[in-house]
């Protein structure tokens, strides 16, 4: 292979190069991107001298993708986030999803599903503090029949359900199984996803268990899926939280391989192998507004957590594949002219398919002011499709890579990304590093310098620091109807009117030991919440033997 | 406005997610020079014991994921009656525009949509601190 460096044709097109700009060239500053690199103006064969390009995808180490072909199979899953009100109104809603054509890898339902607050603090609609909460984020599953009525009529072996959850993320699987049990089902036929996210408390500034319950109830959820529910997705690494929170696509990256090896960790203290679980682990990405920094983050970040596995001992590719799915940036939308928003999303979803992900949410334009309307929400599934068959951005593998550029950021994000990994597992990883607060102080400061540097005008956005305008937009706002709460309440009165007491009573002493029985490393408690569970015990009433046990920790 | 330092109470209601709005505010009030108490999860019992306790001149409610509306009914009745009646409350965050004149007409003095510098927050505080009360 001839060497472009030495070449007389590069040499002699570098001297024009040079000769053309010499007029100006000392008034060309190298401009940052998001995470602090300086990026020149134009790159050549010689920024990428000493990278291995001799890679191919579907093959170690993933840098140019998971599969082979690429999209040519299957194109990506469209995952948008959706859920309101109570089952009814969020099963209309997945209806309707379903006609507007979203779905999974070879036409199979994928439901990603948000709870509402109250559930996801292990609270109840009937609890006082969740007043004015019900159903208005997300959909209200407090009971074993919320969630029989959420499955009910989809294949089980064709539909993923995900559940986006807080602290009753266990509380939620052992209902979902309950009520799968319901139906006459076994529980191994389960596909979908926990998020199993704790250690987001690092950054997310909401309490939750004590740093040592949560890992270790992570575990257990971990090591019930492995041994009865197999085709469960039981970790969701939430690098869109790090992201939402301030974290440079620098910080997200190091930070969220740092929590996927803690999650390994999790699963090797439960007593189980690394290749019987890691390949159930995911990722949630971010994706801001600097598409190459973007892509190379992607491609940087498959890489990274091959190695990662590997040295874990993970020897399966399948435990080797760092699965993506992206949530397009909701910090940098703008509430000022809200429809510039769809400028971004379909851009930062670009970036998503040429950095070659299993799966996307699209924010809708309007999420700086509510949650989406019918129209934006919509619009927002419309951006992928479009990019799936209009665009013929998915027809080739990696299209970005060879690119002089997008290969030098690839390794030099990476190469940055290894000295913050190190020096975090260095001072005793993540967990630590949540416990102590070092990651929740690198992303504030962060998130400040940000904001004074959009203040100061220095990072540009459009409509809030340029091109400001005072004309309003018309639009229609989305909004839940507080009588969700009543309906919400009155089905879950209807429900524990059902019940017979004694079992449930019975059901929460149980729960209620096994807690501190998995505390002295005696019992699972995967086990326990779904037995009550199969009694009629609520998300809320789950909840609170748990919080007596592991804690209300807020973190500093 | 007199020397005396601005007291803000920042709260964040019970049940909410995503924190980084709100302490950026917080860090922005105390660069203009108040004095900020950060004061995250609270029920409308826990924002008033506090801002009695800390007797501040401003209450700053920060809100992510809706229930705004019933907050501030269950809150304003309660500041008056344990003798905040003097108190500035203002509120920000991810508040829908058509909701901004029904809070005040509940009493909010200000509802500040987000994504604006803390300087405007902090203007606004300066400005009215004092003047303004729940009627």
């Amino acid at each position: 292979m001839s060497n472009p460096k030495t070449s007389e044709n590069f040499e002699k097109a570098k001297a024009a190069w040079e000769k053309a700009r010499q007029r100006y060239a000392d008034k060309i500053k190298p401009r940052k991107n998001l995470s602090g690199i300086e990026v020149k103006s134009v790159y050549t064969a010689e920024d990428v001298e000493g990278i291995d390009l001799d890679t191919m995808p579907g093959v170690y180490p993933y840098t140019r993708g998971l599969y082979p072909d690429g999209y040519a199979l299957t194109p990506w899953m469209q995952q948008m986030v959706f859920g309101y009100g109570t089952c009814e109104e969020t099963r209309a809603k997945m209806e309707k999803m379903v006609a507007e054509g979203m779905e999974g890898y070879f036409g199979h339902k994928v439901f990603n599903m948000v709870l509402d607050i109250p559930c996801m603090y292990g609270i109840d609609s009937d609890h006082p503090e969740a007043r004015g909460n019900v159903g208005q984020c997300g959909c209200v599953l407090c009971s074993v029949e919320d969630y029989d009525e959420i499955m009910r009529d989809w294949d089980l072996k064709t539909t993923n359900f995900s559940y986006i959850t807080g602290d009753n993320c266990l509380p939620a699987l052992a209902l979902a199984c309950a009520a799968a049990e319901r139906r006459g089902d076994s529980i191994d036929m389960l596909h979908g996803n926990s998020m199993n996210w704790y250690p987001r408390i690092a950054v997310q500034d909401i309490p939750s268990w004590e740093p040592k319950w949560g890992y270790a109830l992570m575990g257990d959820l971990i090591k019930f899926c492995t041994n009865k529910v197999p085709a469960w997705n039981t970790t969701n690494i939430f690098m869109y939280g790090l992201s939402e929170a301030g974290a440079t696509p620098l910080q997200e990256l190091a930070y969220g391989l740092s929590w996927g090896k803690s999650v390994i960790d999790a699963g090797v203290n439960a007593g189980l192998a690394p290749d019987s679980f890691v390949g159930r682990i995911g990722f949630q990405i971010g994706i801001q507004n600097d598409f190459f920094e973007e892509v190379a983050k992607l491609r940087a970040h498959r890489r990274m957590w091959a190695k990662i596995t590997k040295d874990a001992g993970c020897t399966k590719p399948q435990c080797q594949h760092a699965r993506v799915h992206i949530h397009t940036s909701g910090n940098v939308l703008t509430a000022q002219q809200p429809l510039n928003n769809t400028a971004r999303i379909t851009m930062q979803v670009m970036a998503a398919i040429m950095g070659g992900v299993q799966s996307i949410h699209s924010c809708s334009f309007d999420e700086a002011i509510s949650i989406p309307t019918e129209i934006s929400h919509r619009t927002a599934i419309r951006t992928q499709q479009i990019m799936m068959w209009e665009s013929g951005l998915r027809n080739v593998a990696d299209p970005l890579a060879g690119s002089y550029y997008v290969e030098w950021l690839t390794d030099k994000m990476e190469k940055e990304a290894w000295e913050i990994y190190n020096d975090l597992e260095s001072k005793g990883g993540y967990q630590k590093g949540l416990e102590e607060g070092w990651i929740k102080k690198a992303i504030d400061d962060t998130s400040y310098q940000r904001k004074q540097a959009v203040k100061e005008g220095k990072w540009p956005v459009v409509g809030l620091n340029m091109y400001q305008s005072d004309e309003e937009e018309d639009y229609q706002q989305f909004k839940v109807d507080l009588a969700i709460e009543k309906k919400a309440i009155e089905k879950l009165k209807a429900f524990k009117a059902k019940r017979s007491q004694e079992e449930v009573d019975n059901a929460i002493a149980h729960l209620r030991n096994t807690c501190f029985e998995f505390k002295e490393g005696k019992a699972d408690l995967m086990p326990a919440l779904v037995e009550a569970a199969r009694k009629g015990v609520t998300n809320g009433e789950m909840t609170v033997p748990m919080r007596e046990a592991f804690g209300w920790y807020v973190s500093e | 406005m007199s020397e005396k330092t601005i007291k803000v109470l920042l709260a964040k209601k019970k049940i909410d997610v995503h924190g980084r709005g709100s302490k950026l505010i917080a860090r922005e009030l105390r660069d203009a020079g108040m004095d900020v108490i950060y004061f995250r999860f609270g029920t409308a019992d826990d924002i008033v014991n506090a801002a009695v306790q800390e007797d501040v001149d401003v209450v700053a409610l920060s809100i992510m994921t809706s229930g705004h509306n019933l907050l501030v009914e269950d809150l304003i009745p309660m500041l008056k009656e344990k003798g905040k009646a003097d108190v500035m409350l203002i509120m920000g965050g991810v508040i829908p525009k058509s909701d901004f004149e029904g809070l005040k007409k509940l009493g909010v003095h200000e509802v500040f949509p987000p994504g604006l510098p803390g300087e405007t927050v902090a203007n606004y505080i300066r400005e009215n601190v004092g003047k303004v009360g729940l009627s």
